[in-house]
């Protein structure tokens, strides 16, 4: 199990890299990162290419961040999104909430 | 025709057009009414001599053969029934070759009238009228009438009248032969749904219980040329067959028979499954015609080792699936019936759990919606599709999307496998109520239900909502205290599976516990609703004494109900 989460700078987006099986042991660390995000750059994309499993506390996760966004009129995507991934957004309904795409430059072009 | 005076139909009286249509209600009717064909035309011979004022009449039929005619009813006072003319000889044959009434008041110049049958009477035949018999494809017979009684002459209005009496006279002709043909095709059918009900007795009962080999056979037409068997020997091992006739109809069903006893006759000694090929093949080379021969699999069982051995003459290999992957296990050797010195291969396998499938080749010549035969791959994912089910119910379930598709030849599986117990236990354990042991759950589940069969979508699905369901009892039972485990139990019952899991955490409030709405777009509670979604039903239960809760959660495996073995 390699779980990850970074942040990188892309210009005007901040790019929060996720990787292996997000859970209830570390969705808080997911949170965090995704807010804290928010709090450095009014666009910030969550890659999610690399995610083999998402709970309903990781989705939980990524719904603050999307919530939060709209409140600042900030922009927040999720690009590379994993088949397992699509799958459980499919399943809460709301892979038609979220923006999609399929990376950060087709992000940008919006 | 040949006549001698004798019974004269007496000539009724009355307006001619009324009485015409007057007659030509009752014959319709009379011809309507009547189921038998002979004293049908006999009635319409006598109500049209009758009527037409004419000393006798005959109603001639077209043979099977088309090229006789043959007097079916007559009326009058010579009997000429069961005359037979040749076609296009006399003028009733000319009526039909030319398919026109004919009018002949001068029999002694028209080269066609036919002087011989008055010579044999002494009759004389002096005016002659016929018409045909006609339907729409073609004239069959002739119906003719002789000699007007007050010796005038047949005109064109007679011929008309006569053409008209001749209408319903073919209809009915044309039902009877109708109504034959339909009574030969029931009676074909009951033949052959007799040879049907012969074949499936002899097909073996299926046996209840913990017995390990299950068959089906679904036959193309009414009669199947494919066949099975299996039969307990003396020493505790079982015997298995399965075979497939070359060619279809009645002369496969009889090889098929004839096989299927011989196969069971030097089965029963306990011979190796080469040697019996052999012996049995020797009977089959004496015995079948030329070009026939039979593609059969024979092999031996035995329950206590769990090893079974077989040999094939031709026939297709063996697919034995273990742990999702298949293997073949073909046995050369010819099919029994081409040469009399022939000797088989044997193979063995250790069958343990596994799935060994026989099948003939109808159930991979299938063909799909493109019409494309669906090969031995397409047959491998079916039975992949239903591997979780059963074998009674994974059999059925294969058998019915074969027969969703398009059979063209007879199809039989035979599977060879141990039977489950009706409820087995995949995966038991515990962990403590932490969420980084999660992980470890997950992982666990995911071997086991790899393990069984389930395919991968449908096993992350799972694997999901026990996740939620443990989640949900780390934050909510326990409230995040980290303190108590989780008990986990997957269980494969008949239809389906059931998790459990089972905490010591104070009893929860089960009212609260329910899917939210997802209109509403909000983190969190969402858990409920997942497993709500993957899970065909779950409920939560205190446990005795106050002591603890116990979610369980089933997910049935879906097969096609109501299909027939």
């Amino acid at each position: 199990m390699n779980n990850a989460v970074s942040r990188e700078t892309h210009d005007e987006y901040v790019l929060v890299r996720l990787s292996g099986e997000v859970d209830l042991s570390w969705s808080q660390q997911v949170r965090q990162e995704v807010l804290a995000a928010l709090e450095q750059s009014n666009a910030v994309a969550v890659e999610l290419s690399e995610v083999s499993y998402i709970d309903s506390s990781g989705i939980a996760a990524l719904v603050e961040g999307f919530q939060n966004a709209r409140g600042k009129s900030q922009q927040f995507v999720l690009i590379a999104v994993s088949t397992a991934v699509r799958a459980v957004l499919e399943l809460a309904r709301l892979d038609r909430v979220f923006l999609l795409f399929p990376d950060l430059e087709t992000a940008r072009r919006g | 025709m040949s006549v001698a005076p004798a019974a004269i139909i007496p000539a009724p009286g009355g307006d001619n057009d009324s009485r015409t249509l007057a007659l030509l209600a009752d014959l319709s009717q009379a011809l309507a009414e009547s189921i038998d064909l002979e004293q049908t035309l006999a009635e319409s011979a006598r109500r049209i001599a009758l009527h037409m004022h004419a000393e006798a009449a005959a109603v001639f039929l077209l043979d099977k053969d088309k090229l006789h005619l043959e007097c079916r009813a007559c009326a009058g006072p010579v009997d000429v029934l069961g005359l037979r003319l040749a076609v296009g000889s006399g003028v009733v044959g000319r009526t039909l070759t030319e398919n026109t009434g004919q009018i002949v008041n001068d029999t002694q110049h028209d080269p066609d009238v036919l002087h011989s049958i008055d010579k044999k009477t002494g009759f004389r035949t002096r005016s002659i009228l016929s018409a045909p018999l006609a339907t729409a494809r073609g004239p069959i017979g002739v119906v003719e009438v002789i000699n007007k009684r007050d010796g005038g002459e047949f005109d064109t209005h007679d011929l008309d009248i006569l053409r008209l009496l001749a209408a319903p006279t073919a209809l009915a002709v044309r039902n009877a032969h109708m109504a034959l043909a339909l009574v030969e095709q029931q009676r074909i059918k009951r033949e052959l749904e007799m040879a049907r009900r012969l074949q499936k007795s002899l097909l073996p009962k299926r046996r209840r219980g913990k017995f390990p080999l299950l068959g089906i056979n679904l036959p193309a037409n009414e009669i199947s040329g494919d066949f099975y068997d299996y039969f307990d020997l003396p020493d505790g091992r079982i015997a298995f067959v399965i075979g497939d006739v070359s060619g279809k109809g009645l002369n496969a069903a009889f090889l098929m028979v004839r096989t299927a006893s011989l196969l069971r006759w030097a089965g029963k000694d306990g011979l190796a499954p080469a040697e019996w090929l052999a012996r049995v093949n020797v009977e089959v080379c004496s015995a079948v015609n030329e070009g026939m021969f039979v593609c059969a699999l024979v092999g031996q069982y035995d329950p206590v080792t769990r090893h079974a051995v077989f040999a094939s003459a031709g026939f297709p290999p063996a697919l034995l699936y273990r742990n999702g992957v298949f293997e073949e296990f073909g046995a050369d050797g010819p099919p029994l019936g081409i040469l009399d010195d022939s000797s088989y291969e044997q193979r063995e396998v250790a069958l343990g759990q596994d799935s060994l499938y026989f099948f003939s080749d109808g159930a991979t010549d299938v063909r799909d919606a493109d019409r494309n035969t669906i090969g031995e791959a397409g047959l491998r994912t079916l039975i992949k599709r239903y591997t979780s089910l059963p074998p009674a119910a994974r059999l059925r379930a294969v058998v019915a999307e074969l027969q969703q598709l398009r059979l063209v030849d007879d199809t039989t599986v035979l599977l060879l496998e141990e039977p489950a117990p009706e409820q087995r236990s995949l995966l038991s354990f515990s962990l403590p109520a932490r969420a980084e042991n999660l992980y470890q759950l997950r992982v666990a589940l995911r071997a086991a239900l790899d393990e069984n069969g389930i395919e991968r979508n449908l096993r992350d699905k799972l694997v999901l909502a026990v996740d939620e369901a443990a989640a949900n009892i780390l934050r909510h039972a326990y409230r995040g205290t980290g303190q108590g485990e989780i008990i986990f139990k997957l269980t494969r019952e008949a239809d389906g599976l059931r998790f459990e899991l089972s905490d010591q955490a104070p009893p929860v409030d089960v009212a609260c516990i329910k899917p939210r709405d997802l209109g509403e777009c909000r983190p969190g509670g969402l858990g409920v609703n997942f497993i709500d979604a993957l899970m065909d039903e779950w409920f939560i239960e205190t446990l005795p004494r106050r002591c603890g809760n116990r979610l369980t959660m089933r997910k049935k495996l879906t097969l096609n109900p109501g299909d027939k073995e």
